[in-house]
């Protein structure tokens, strides 16, 4: 790219162009990698979200509807909603779907009644009764403030608490909460295996730079559409493909919480626009002038903000490596 | 303000990723020295609770209080007042 052009670009324009070539792109890929894979289909968790919904829509227009099946994997804590929207752009592509709900599971590993203990531990006021939960990191963009993980109590839609976990708390509770998206691996294999297919993954590269997935749970897959693309490109993508306008809509989130916890509120920590012009910026090495300009942010927020997502990317290396080997004839 | 400072450099040395022979300088940082990580961290916090029975509010978490040894020896000095 010569420098005034450089200079002149706007990044969110950058991330919403050539949409049309990156379907296509993409819908190649899918079949090269079932193909290489001897598969006949895949096999797609549905969230009800913006990921699976462009996911799944792009494998029925490259495999035909016929060879793609959607999992609903509901449990206890997941908002109702996901499975009705899951069900929604199951039914309007017309694949076979079938909802499999995961509690059993998570019970049966006392997940649940685990979980009940740390949050009643590091918030006495808590009563299962009445109030809902949610996991947050406190906002970075207009405060800066560190990592630092809160259990927030919700009563009647509202926050009445807020505490802070120990060290120990959080990795409990961390453990306990992957075991949802393990899970739901487990039986998206299940079902590959017994029909043949592969598992196709739904994360972005938002979430494959940031760590924003849980190894061996929605990571542990077989082919990975969208992880080059960053979140806004799904977006577009979702655009592009006419998906559902309440997927569309619905804020992005993991689902793993008592009380809807958006991707914003524990990961992201700033609007998702901010963090893909951040996470492109780095990629490309644009000027920090083409960074203010589009960001709007100060020169000073930005590279607080970039050393903040270079820490994460730095901490998040063990989630994305592949198992290491020692190669005994090297 | 010397003690503190002690206490803190002998606990990242039995419980963080820092080498018992390096040294550190008051204001390096602990992140990019990879003394400490995010769970590091968050055990750094409980750890200073603790032994200085101190509760820390949540607008002085920044990196500036607890990226480097001066940082944090100053807010646990301010908060143990």
């Amino acid at each position: 790219m010569q420098i005034t052009e450089e200079m002149s670009m706007n990044i969110l324009e950058e991330l919403n162009g050539n949409i049309g070539s990156i379907a296509l792109k993409l819908r190649d890929f899918i079949r090269d990698q079932v193909t290489s894979f001897k598969k006949k289909g895949v096999v797609i968790g549905v969230s009800g979200g913006i990921d699976s919904a462009v996911v799944l829509t792009l494998c029925v227009q490259e495999l035909g509807k016929e060879n793609v099946h959607g999992l609903l994997l509901p449990e206890e804590e997941s908002a109702p909603s996901s499975k009705i929207l899951g069900a929604v752009i199951c039914e309007s592509l017309g694949v076979s779907y079938e909802e499999v709900p995961i509690s059993p599971i998570l019970r049966s590993l006392n997940i649940y009644d685990k979980k009940e203990r740390i949050i009643k531990r590091a918030c006495p006021e808590y009563d299962a009764r009445i109030h809902k939960t949610s996991l947050v990191l406190p906002d970075f963009l207009n405060q800066g403030l560190l990592n630092v993980p809160y259990i927030r109590l919700i009563k009647n839609g509202e926050t009445v608490g807020k505490y802070r976990l120990k060290a120990t708390d959080y990795l409990e509770l961390i453990g306990l909460q992957g075991v949802k998206q393990r899970s739901r691996m487990l039986v998206q294999y299940m079902y590959a295996e017994t029909m043949n297919y592969a598992v196709c993954g739904t994360t972005n590269k938002t979430e494959l730079v940031l760590g924003q997935f849980v190894k061996y749970g929605d990571g542990g897959v077989d082919l990975e559409p969208l992880a080059d693309c960053y979140k806004t490109q799904v977006y577009a993508l979702g655009k592009y493909l006419d998906v559902n306008e309440e997927i569309m809509r619905r804020p992005p989130s993991a689902d793993t919480w008592s009380h809807y916890t958006t991707d914003e509120e524990f990961y992201w920590r700033m609007p998702i626009q901010i963090m893909d012009q951040l996470l492109y910026a780095q990629e490309h090495r644009l000027p920090l002038q083409v960074i203010e300009k589009s960001t709007g942010l100060s020169s000073e927020t930005i590279e607080k903000t970039q050393r903040h997502i270079n820490r994460i990317r730095d901490t998040t290396e063990y989630v994305r490596a592949t198992p290491s080997v020692c190669y005994i004839n090297r | 303000m010397e003690q503190i400072r002690n206490d803190i450099v002998d606990y990242l040395k039995a419980n963080s990723f820092m080498d018992n022979n390096s040294s550190l300088n008051d204001n390096d940082s602990l992140t990019q020295k990879g003394i400490i990580d995010s769970i590091g961290l968050l055990e750094l916090m409980d750890y200073i609770c603790e032994k200085y029975s101190i509760e820390i509010p949540e607008d002085l978490l920044t990196p500036e209080n607890f990226d480097s040894l001066q940082g944090i020896t100053n807010m646990i000095t301010k908060l143990a007042k």
